[in-house]
């Protein structure tokens, strides 16, 4: 009896800690390393001080196809000295994604991360999912799912958050 | 008896809670499930040709898995 509920806990706990748990806001958002496309490894932390729109995309995720061009575009809008985007490619075969960027390509670095121990790290609790990260390394947005009309919103809310310096957010 | 009721209730319990969460599907993990071919209807247009001829020639209406009158001229 006694082993019966040593297993049942011990089961438990190995099913609490296998399920991705969601990044709250204003929590920090999890470091990652991952490499581009070109095999160039890239870190949140190089990032740090400047406000980062993190988006996780793959190539079989219709709204991507909207989306990506325009991140591009909003990318374009804000000075690299305080605005960044990250996109991570979450796809299980790295040549759908690099298939998908030579024909929707995008200006922004975007990483490969067919493993997948990055979404997990945030929490994904959908496809595209992204987060929207102030100077301080902390998560100040959280986005699940793409509409156009997002994107004004999105806009007023990185013009906010590059308005306050570090530690000010 | 009672014991063994007991550990049958852990075992239910244990089954329940750890037997879905095993097989989870993350949403970022969903490739396969969204590929061309593992649609329930892989081409919808070649299903609605084939479904016209089917019940242009069985002379039915309401094409397949209903059922449905008319003169079957159409």
């Amino acid at each position: 009896m006694k082993a019966a509920k040593t297993v049942l806990v011990a089961g438990f706990c190995l099913a609490v800690t296998m399920t991705a748990q969601a990044v709250e806001l204003g929590a920090a958002a999890p470091g990652f390393t991952a490499s581009t496309f070109d095999n160039k490894p890239v870190s949140l932390a190089d990032f740090r001080g400047k406000v980062v729109f993190v988006d996780f995309w793959a190539s079989w995720c219709s709204p991507c196809r909207q989306s990506l061009p325009m991140y591009d575009k909003l990318a374009g809008e804000f000075p690299t000295s305080d605005f960044a985007v990250i996109a991570v490619n979450v796809d299980e075969e790295v040549t759908d994604g690099k298939k998908f960027l030579t024909e929707h390509p995008v200006k922004y670095i975007t990483l490969q991360n067919p493993q997948g121990d990055i979404p997990k790290a945030f929490g994904l609790s959908g496809m595209p999912s992204s987060y929207l990260i102030d100077r301080d390394g902390k998560i100040r947005q959280r986005y699940v799912g793409f509409e156009p009309t997002d994107i004004s919103a999105l806009k007023n809310e990185i013009t906010r958050l590059i308005g306050k310096p570090a530690d000010a957010s | 008896m009672r014991r063994n009721l007991r550990l049958l209730f852990l075992i239910l319990v244990g089954a329940s809670l750890f037997g879905c969460a095993a097989t989870e599907v993350k949403p970022w993990e969903r490739g396969q499930l969204a590929r061309w071919d593992m649609r329930w209807d892989p081409d919808p247009s070649q299903t609605a040709i084939a479904n016209h001829a089917y019940f242009s020639k069985e002379g039915t209406s309401g094409e397949i898995g209903a059922a449905g009158g008319g003169c079957g001229c159409n």
